[in-house]
């Protein structure tokens, strides 16, 4: 895969992100990110404010145009193909989790968690604790197809370890990578490798 | 005395009650319930000083085996069933109880004691196959996940108990037992060695908990609620957590296991359902609630189960309450002599007043309101703007001052620019655990979800109001309203309790003082929570304050350090009972 195409790639997960973001998630040096970003400009084929930067329409498209080029073969790798179905199974129970983290059950009507119970959100992280577990078997199995797949199991790992020792935020807080942001942009990434639509 | 098996294991007979260091968390709620009378199912405790003989030696102690033979010779006895046999099996479950609780230990097994023979001879005490062949997949699949820790397979209903267990074997590299005896001892090993599992490790270094405490084994009867027309299950609170009434409200279904509750397959019957079937059951639910709530000196969420007519409490705890239910049960406990006036005060929570006193659509407003299109509120509040259908145009917009209302067919992570500059996101498909709703509540805005495919399109360009506790999008700007706090008798009386406590005085904004406060609405800083305590430290001379976020709870612990007499606040009761916080923890 080349820099450029997963410079583009990044910037179509971190939206409005900087250098830093794509260098982070894609796992290539800043300075290689920082350079073809600068090219990407020079091309009108991303916009820069104050640092962040955004595809333009028209990369959209090429970008679309690569995933039908650069991945038939991950596409058919059985233990990509398992990793994959692994993650939507424990994308279920991701979702259900984050929705007991954030709301409470009052018999049957779900009210906001404000987290005044420790007991409550200790017990969810450690379900998220287990999911985790669970969630490391599935990016081993992504990672051994495609190598930087290991990035998003170390973020995610983390999250975890900031969450069980009291930084509440690290669970689904959508303005850091929290737990629930590096899961979705996993999530974002797997799709746009595997061509899926997101169902919900 | 609690009968003891020998060196390491006792029996939960309500004599006395054991240390909690000794029998575990969940062993102790259970020998509680029996203290107070109160039947809880039959149960036995393998110890914590098993286990730490157990983490000392790498092996269970030699002499366990027999204990816990007679462990469950005892069961046997007090439930008139057998382990592992017909023609009345005894099932049992198995849950780890650590002194303190903490991530990463063993989760419970249920059903244990089920293989072949005995999901027979239960198929035929319940006069229920499909029940029993449930119950044999539910041990196995949690037996896979808990015991062995490995992700069990997907069960195929069409399949025999064997071939799960082949699939079992096939992926997690062990089959689960059949001899129920063997079942037991693996469950117990399982449960010490989840002692030194990573998480709990790692959790036990963070806190500072000792690696050789241990955890204590719990092993209780099963009990069923589907036996006959006089068994059942269900659950009861002891005043209503909606309301706050003081009155109790439950839920049961006759002939029916706990799962079913909770599931939402089935629709619950009032608890006068129980009282028409089992009305001996129903009073002594009713006492115990009584007792329950006399002791927890709380509002208790009971679990239970009638077995022939005979009552047996699962679990009982202090109850989620709605917010809406928070404050006047906190006063009602407080005038009824159960906690204090400060223990009150400190029930509620600012985020809990905040939500009740927050503006909602005036009733005359939404009587003549137009319905545009509805889904489900997936998080509360009202929000007002353009709907715009676009994340970066929602932002471009927001920018310029507009209010919008983002409208997506769903969210993903490139929407999340979008969604922060929104007053509301709504979305076509998706339910309460999607992202938009994730995203939505983590951001505290109101937000509904699954309107359906194509109902938002059309709404791009339009003024809208946007309910999102009852899902409800409205055409045009309605009329909102906020309740006024001095007008609600629990919540006078809160104001006036948290303001005894607080180092500071929350004044409304008609107070005459008010005018001698330091205006912040303009001071771009202040708005910004992570900010507003540069901006209060740099106030020189000030006695008060007003505006920005100094009525969040990070200006108010602020306010109190930067030595402010008072903030003005409206309403004041959220900013009141954050000082009130504040003030027991310093």
């Amino acid at each position: 895969m080349n820099d450029l195409h997963l410079v583009m790639h990044g910037l179509a997960i971190k939206k409005h992100g900087s250098a830093e973001d794509v260098a982070g998630v894609m796992g290539l040096e800043v300075e290689t990110v920082r350079e073809t970003l600068t090219k990407l400009v020079a091309a009108k084929r991303a916009v820069e404010a104050q640092g962040r930067y955004l595809l333009s329409p028209a990369a959209r498209m090429l970008l679309d145009a690569d995933y039908g080029r650069f991945y038939e073969d991950l596409r058919a790798s059985p233990a990509f193909q398992a990793g994959y179905a692994g993650f939507e199974r424990l994308n279920n129970t991701l979702k259900q989790l984050i929705t007991d983290w954030q709301t409470i059950p009052v018999r049957g009507e779900r009210t906001p968690n404000d987290h005044s119970d420790e007991d409550y959100d200790a017990n969810i992280i450690d379900r998220l604790g287990d999911l985790h577990e669970r969630a490391e078997e599935v990016l081993n199995k992504l990672a051994s197809a495609l190598p930087r797949m290991a990035i998003y199991r170390e973020k995610l790992q983390r999250a975890l370890e900031k969450a069980e020792q009291g930084a509440i935020a690290w669970v689904s807080d959508a303005k850091i990578e929290s737990y629930h942001t590096v899961w979705f942009e996993l999530h974002e990434d797997l799709l746009r490798l595997m061509r899926r639509e997101r169902s919900e | 005395m609690t009968v003891a098996f020998g060196q390491w294991t006792l029996g939960l007979d309500g004599a006395d009650l054991p240390a909690r260091e000794l029998i575990g968390g969940k062993a102790w709620s259970v020998a509680r319930m029996q203290a107070l009378g109160l039947d809880a199912p039959p149960a036995f405790v393998v110890t914590t000083e098993a286990c730490r003989a157990f983490l000392a030696s790498g092996d269970t102690p030699p002499a366990l085996e027999a204990e816990i033979d007679k462990g469950v010779a005892w069961l046997e006895a007090r439930t008139g069933r057998a382990f592992g046999r017909g023609p009345r099996p005894l099932l049992v479950s198995v849950r780890s109880g650590a002194p303190v609780s903490m991530p990463g230990m063993m989760d419970t097994v249920l059903n244990l004691g089920v293989n072949d023979e005995t999901e027979a001879a239960l198929a035929a005490e319940c006069g229920d196959v499909a029940f029993a062949r449930n119950t044999h997949k539910r041990f196995l699949d949690l037996y896979a996940h808990i015991v062995l820790r490995a992700e069990a397979p997907a069960f195929d209903d069409g399949k025999t108990p064997a071939q799960w267990r082949a699939a079992i074997a096939q992926q997690c590299g062990a089959a689960p037992p059949t001899a129920p005896r063997e079942q037991l001892r693996a469950a117990v090993r399982a449960v010490f060695e989840s002692w030194n599992s990573r998480r709990a490790k790692r959790y036990r270094q963070h806190h500072g908990i000792a690696d050789d405490l241990g955890t204590a084994v719990t092993v209780q009867a099963m009990v069923f609620g589907n036996l006959d027309e006089n068994s059942g299950t269900g659950v009861l609170f002891s005043r209503n957590p909606t309301t706050g009434a003081r009155e109790p409200y439950g839920e049961y279904l006759a002939r029916a296991q706990g799962e079913d509750v909770v599931s939402g397959k089935f629709t619950p019957l009032p608890l006068s359902a129980l009282g028409e079937r089992a009305p001996l059951a129903l009073e002594a639910l009713l006492q115990a609630a009584h007792k329950l709530e006399q002791a927890g000196r709380d509002v208790q969420d009971i679990e239970f189960t009638v077995e022939r007519g005979k009552l047996y409490l699962l679990q009982s705890r202090a109850a989620k309450l709605s917010p809406h239910a928070a404050a006047p049960i906190a006063v009602a406990l407080a005038r009824e002599g159960l906690i204090d006036a400060r223990e009150a005060v400190l029930r509620v929570t600012p985020e809990q007043a905040r939500l009740v006193l927050s503006p909602h659509i005036r009733e005359e407003a939404l009587q003549s309101a137009s319905l545009l299109a509805s889904g489900e509120g997936a998080s509360p509040g009202v929000g007002i703007g353009l709907v715009v259908g676009d994340s970066d145009e929602a932002e471009r917009r927001a920018r310029l001052g507009e209010a919008v209302i983002l409208a997506r067919p769903t969210t993903s992570p490139e929407d999340l620019h979008g969604m922060i500059a929104a007053r509301a996101v709504v979305t076509e498909t998706g339910g309460a655990t999607s992202h938009a709703a994730a995203v939505g509540r983590a951001l505290g805005l109101p937000c509904v979800v699954g309107c359906g495919k194509g109902a938002l399109a059309a709404l791009a360009g339009r003024t809208v109001t946007v309910d999102g506790r009852t899902g409800k999008i409205y055409d045009g700007a309605l009329a909102i309203e906020a309740p006024d706090e001095r007008e609600h008798q629990a919540f006078a009386q809160l104001v006036q309790w948290a303001a005894q406590m607080s180092p500071l005085r929350v004044i409304p904004p008609s107070a005459p003082e008010a005018a001698q406060a330091v205006d912040l609405t303009t001071n771009e800083d202040a708005a910004d929570p992570e900010k507003i305590a540069a901006v209060l430290a740099a106030l020189k001379g000030a006695k008060g304050a007003r505006g920005g976020a100094v009525a969040s709870e990070e200006g108010v612990r602020a306010a109190i350090r930067a030595g402010l007499a008072f903030i003005v606040a409206d309403p004041v009761l959220p900013p009141l009972l954050a000082a009130a916080r504040g003030a027991t923890k310093a």
